[in-house]
């Protein structure tokens, strides 16, 4: 995936200015910044969720607006912040809205296995017939994730997956992402605030600022006291745990 | 998408209401009706039949419509009639009138009348409240502000053009505006039923993607689906259905909200087919039931829409505090 010089405006204001960089495939990326700088706005843009007023989105050879929406959903999926149903919901019908874009309302055999896998691997089974709206952020989260699993896309794109998690959940929602890249051979595409478990648990790291990326490269590129300073506006000290660098702030 | 977990019950329920329905259905037809004289027997038949098939469809197309327009915007206590389509079909009808005059086609022919407003209807509202959910982003608080303030605007017209209506005109529109359970407009059953048959044969597949669109927008996307589209289907969908049901018995208001929200409490599903199905039921129950006290009890003294008012009124308010707890 290859984005070139997106552009997007609000009310005239640029949030996103001629952004550019190309996803490499099979890796975590995690898109980091502070509030504002258009993290999630770049993210909107290339799962189509969000139109753009400028510039280029080539996905898989074609424009991403070119694609069918239909087509496009069996290859890329996206989970945002803002999932409030008012509907009676069960873990297991969740899970089953990942098969639509395959098999429409009418599941066939095939996919209730993909269900099924899908369900064990973020080990719902205890769940599967709970309701949604019952359910703690951190299993609704879970369930979420098996939806998107189900789906069975290559790249799975998730918006703050860490948001509202106590540090349990959100740690273990981290080594979820890792193993949808290692063990599922998933491109992962997240935005992320803990800056920390973008540098433990992804490949590259793209930071944001005013609109802009400031550095795009791996963990160990991008996580230095200098950059951080430059992005965040505030002092960081750098240790190595693990031969990772993990950051102090203050 | 079938789960084995909530089947059972939910068909049995179903089943229930059906019967149910049987029953008052016959108890509205045969009840005090004198079997031993062919010829009254035959009267009251001729009377009572196409009462029955005109609630049968209103409670179908304002059970559809309304489990259909809250799934759209997300919110179980919206209903489109809170949101003035009752009060622009009326408008409409009005309109025609009009500016078409009292000898035209449209008004002499009842079902070229009610053609032209169902299609006018269509448009309007289609346009309008399409536009109101993308401007306001869904805001359900909005789209209701704004809705009662429509409400409002539309009768507000209609009122200014019937006072500056030509008398003779006026007096033939307000025997088709004043639409009621005692005064059921019978002559468009056929075409209504025509319209409606289409209308599920066009939107039969858009019933999953309803369930799909309850996840939301961002949701419904990922999962493939052009929603801004999808939702312009539904709503003209919605907006006919209103059409047909305020031409037959005129507005009334409560009866969505009720047998919606009866639906979706009793049946516990996302899955719009047996939501539909159960609101429709539920209608039909309130209807029959209804009319049948009202004929045979309070001898037509209190029409049944008075009932349903009143019974809606609580019902919404209970909605409303239920709600507000949570």
């Amino acid at each position: 995936m290859n984005v070139e010089k997106l552009v997007k405006k609000y009310d005239g204001k640029p949030v996103v200015n001629e952004v550019s960089f190309g996803i490499p495939k099979g890796k975590v990326i995690s898109l980091i910044g502070p509030n504002g700088a258009g993290k999630s706005t770049v993210m909107g843009i290339i799962s189509r969720l969000i139109a753009k007023d400028g510039g280029n989105v080539e996905f898989e050879g074609a424009d991403i607006s070119k694609w069918k929406s239909k087509e496009l959903s069996k290859r890329l999926a996206i989970l945002t912040q803002s999932n409030n149903i008012q509907m009676k919901l069960t873990v297991e019908e969740l899970v089953a809205f990942g098969r639509f874009p395959y098999s429409g309302g009418r599941l066939t055999g095939e996919d209730r296995a993909i269900i099924e896998r899908a369900i064990s691997y973020m080990e719902l089974e205890d769940f599967r017939g709970r309701f949604i709206d019952e359910l703690s952020g951190g299993q609704r989260q879970r369930a979420y994730i098996a939806m998107v699993i189900a789906q069975d896309t290559e790249y799975v794109l998730l918006d703050e997956p860490t948001n509202n998690l106590d540090i349990y959940h959100a740690t273990n929602m981290m080594k979820i992402v890792r193993r949808l890249c290692d063990e599922l051979k998933k491109t992962v595409i997240l935005v992320l605030h803990e800056i920390n478990y973008a540098a433990f648990y992804s490949d590259n790291i793209c930071a944001f600022k005013d609109g802009k990326i400031i550095k795009f490269g791996t963990v160990q590129e991008v996580m230095t006291k200098e950059n951080l300073s430059e992005i965040y506006g505030v002092d960081f000290e750098i240790m190595e745990i693990e031969g990772k660098p993990l950051s102090i702030y203050y | 998408m079938k789960t084995k977990s909530q089947r059972f019950p939910n068909k049995i329920k179903l089943i229930a209401m059906v019967v149910i329905v049987l029953i008052c259905s016959a108890a509205y037809l045969f009840l005090s009706v004198k079997f031993g004289n062919p010829k009254l027997f035959r009267y009251a038949m001729k009377i009572r039949t196409p009462k029955l098939v005109v609630m049968l469809i209103t409670a179908f197309s304002i059970g559809g419509a309304s489990i259909v327009f809250q799934s759209i915007i997300n919110n179980t206590i919206v209903t489109p009639c809170l949101l003035g389509m009752n009060a622009l079909y009326t408008l409409i009808h009005t309109a025609v009138y009009f500016f078409a005059g009292a000898a035209s086609l449209f008004v002499v022919n009842t079902n070229a009348a009610f053609l032209m407003d169902i299609l006018l209807m269509g448009m309007t509202a289609t346009f309008i409240y399409s536009y109101l959910f993308k401007k306001t982003k869904h805001n359900v608080l909005y789209v209701l502000l704004i809705g009662t303030v429509l409400t409002s605007f539309f009768s507000s017209i209609q009122t200014t053009l019937t006072r500056i209506m030509d008398p003779n005109e006026y007096d033939t529109l307000l025997s088709t505006l004043v639409a009621s359970f005692s005064n059921i407009n019978t002559e468009i059953i056929l075409l209504a039923v025509i319209i409606l048959a289409v209308l599920i044969f066009v939107l039969r597949r858009d019933l999953a993607l309803l369930d799909v669109l309850t996840l939301g927008k961002d949701q419904a996307t990922n999962l493939g689906v052009d929603y801004d589209k999808s939702i312009r289907r539904l709503l003209l969908g919605v907006t006919i259905c209103i059409a047909v049901a305020t031409a037959m018995v005129g507005p009334i208001s409560f009866l969505g909200l009720i047998i919606a929200n009866l639906s979706r409490q009793l049946l516990k599903t996302y899955r719009h087919s047996q939501l539909i199905f159960g609101a429709t039921l539920f209608g039909m129950i309130v209807l029959i039931g209804g009319q049948c006290i009202v004929e045979r009890i309070f001898v037509y003294s209190v029409p049944v829409s008075v009932f349903i008012s009143v019974g809606g009124g609580i019902y919404f308010l209970f909605l409303l505090l239920k709600n507000g707890r949570k």
